[in-house]
């Protein structure tokens, strides 16, 4: 399964509705998207994602760390 | 008598024609965030609980539970036409009440059913995607508790919105002005796990006191006590020794990563718009605690402004900031602090010279909440309710002379939510002195207001109370 928002190869299924039949659900390894098979064309179709907020390894990297990781303390 | 429980809460919405039941099955998406929005727009706000939902047959949701002026008065347990202002003073009232301590129970409702290994998330709420672009299934509601790491006599209760990412997996995020970041600073200094504890759908003071914007030092759990007019019942977490609210529906624990950012977000946010992804903290959860019966999930929809957020968050901003200005100067008379959590603050305050209320606006911008949120500061008379917009844009028209009046002071802190920033986390601020200049300024030149004929507020009555006979 590609994944709508960062169009890596691997996502896969991981969860089906407690009601079987209705929906399941799908996660990508590399930026953590989730998405229902039954959610609007645009959210869940790589070709149709708003590119705005696609995903990609260059806007991945440019991510900050909020909060940043603080300098570990000396031990006494 | 203080709610118990968020369903103690609903029934009373209910009886009073503030809840609507959605019997029909719904899907998750788009129906849940379609009515939720609606309910934010409709003339009465009224709060949804959605009874049957695609795929999940035994958990329903409740949304817009704060999401009007009616519902708000309603959760304070005032009559639901109860005017903004009368509630503002309300809340006052209340939190002179405080610490009013919680009191620990070992027989909890939320304890009903203990889940330790083999659980889901998504098995045990019915999670949808709130926006259509968020990045991912959010807890916009939920309540998160933790102890300083230094200092465990010291918790917190915050509300922080949390990406379920996995089954036992939750993004959350913490932003440098949040007490949590302060104990995650802590934590991550020596490396270790920070134990939190998540309750979900909680008797209404304790979202509305999670969302205020406290001292560090000051204790959330004591302060909806205060709100309530009764200790709130909380239970110690299975881990950690937290308290979490007794009466939530359900509890999730576990421990935030130390020293790892992953991918969370992009989230619609309060401002209307969504913030971005960026590497934030991550929960590993271990442990769920919920009641037995049919879950109600009580969530939150964000947009467009006004939403449910803009209540919630809207009051006890104003009180926050109006005790610690006080504090300062008594000539503080109100502060509505409502507009987009406060990017636009209005104060009203007697002048107690020329140029006051510039004096005033600094003041604001030293409070906790003050030092980034506010970017539209308006001052104004005693004699303006800052509650009521036509007085504020009525007393700007006549009283503000721009080339007098107003401050600018670029390059200030300002809120990373804020959309119309250059640089993330920096803005310029004004601040529009409104009020009638005091002496040494010099007077209005044509100053002699109206004076209101003294019979007017027994005759506002009276033609109330007449009209309302039938
Ligand atoms: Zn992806």
């Amino acid at each position: 399964m590609i994944c709508p928002r960062c169009d890596d190869a691997t996502a896969f299924q991981f969860f089906e509705s407690p009601e079987k039949g209705a929906w399941e659900l799908y996660r990508c390894p590399r930026c953590f998207f989730v998405w229902r098979s039954t959610e609007e064309e645009e959210v869940i179709r790589p070709d149709l994602y708003d590119p705005d907020f696609k995903l990609n390894d260059e806007r991945i990297r440019q991510m900050s760390d909020k909060p940043p990781i603080p300098p570990l303390r000396r031990q006494k | 008598m203080a709610y118990n429980s968020l369903r103690d809460f609903l029934r009373r919405l209910e009886e009073e024609g503030q809840l609507l039941r959605i019997k029909e099955e719904v899907s998750l998406e788009p129906d849940v965030r379609t009515i939720a929005c609606a309910a934010t727009k409709s003339a009465t706000g009224p709060a949804i609980l959605f009874e049957k939902l695609r795929g999940y047959p035994d958990k329903q949701i409740a949304m817009n539970v704060h999401g009007s002026w009616a519902n708000h008065a309603l959760s304070l347990e005032m009559p639901k036409h109860t005017p903004v202002k009368a509630q503002f003073f309300e809340i006052l009232r209340r939190w002179d009440r405080y610490p009013l301590k919680p009191k620990r129970i070992t027989n909890a409702p939320v304890k009903q059913v203990i889940l330790k290994d083999d659980f889901s998330l998504f098995k045990e709420l019915p999670l949808f995607r709130v926006n259509p672009m968020d990045g991912g299934f959010y807890l916009s509601k939920a309540c998160v508790a933790a102890r300083d790491p230094e200092d465990p006599s010291n918790q917190n209760v915050g509300m922080y919105r949390m990406q379920v990412k996995d089954h036992k997996r939750l993004g959350i995020q913490i932003s440098a002005q949040h007490d949590l970041a302060i104990f995650l600073r802590k934590a991550e200094e020596i490396n270790q796990p920070l134990r939190v504890a998540v309750s979900i759908s909680n008797d209404p003071s304790v979202p509305f006191v999670a969302v205020s914007p406290l001292k560090y030092n000051e204790d959330e759990y004591s302060m909806m006590g205060a709100i309530r007019g009764e200790a709130l019942e909380t239970v110690a977490s299975e881990h950690g020794d937290l308290d979490v609210p007794a009466h939530a529906e359900i509890v999730i624990e576990g421990a935030i990563t130390p020293r790892k950012r992953f991918i969370e977000g992009p989230f619609a946010e309060y401002p209307g718009s969504y913030s971005t992804s960026m590497m934030q903290v991550e929960i590993e959860v271990d442990t769920i605690t919920r009641r037995r019966d049919t879950l109600i999930f009580e969530n939150l929809y964000t947009g467009e402004p006004w939403t449910e957020i803009d209540y919630l968050q809207g009051l006890n901003t104003c009180a926050t900031i109006y005790k610690q200005m006080k504090a300062d100067f008594a000539e503080v008379e109100a502060v509505n602090a409502m507009y987009t959590h406060g990017y636009c603050t209005i104060i009203s305050a007697k002048m107690r010279f020329g140029g006051f209320a510039k004096t005033l606006g600094c003041r604001l911008l030293s409070t906790p909440h003050g030092v980034t949120y506010p970017k539209i500061i308006i001052i104004v008379d005693e004699d303006v309710d800052p509650f009521d917009l036509n007085q504020v844009i009525w007393a700007m028209t006549v009283r503000f002379r721009p080339e007098r009046d107003l401050v600018i002071i670029p390059n200030a802190p300002a809120s990373t939510l804020d959309p119309a920033h250059l640089v993330r986390g920096l803005g310029t601020k004004i601040i529009i002195d409104a009020a009638r200049p005091a002496y040494p300024d010099i007077p209005l030149s044509d100053a002699a207001s109206v004076v209101i004929p003294t019979g007017v507020p027994f005759w506002i009555e009276e033609i109330q109370k007449r009209m309302a006979k039938p």
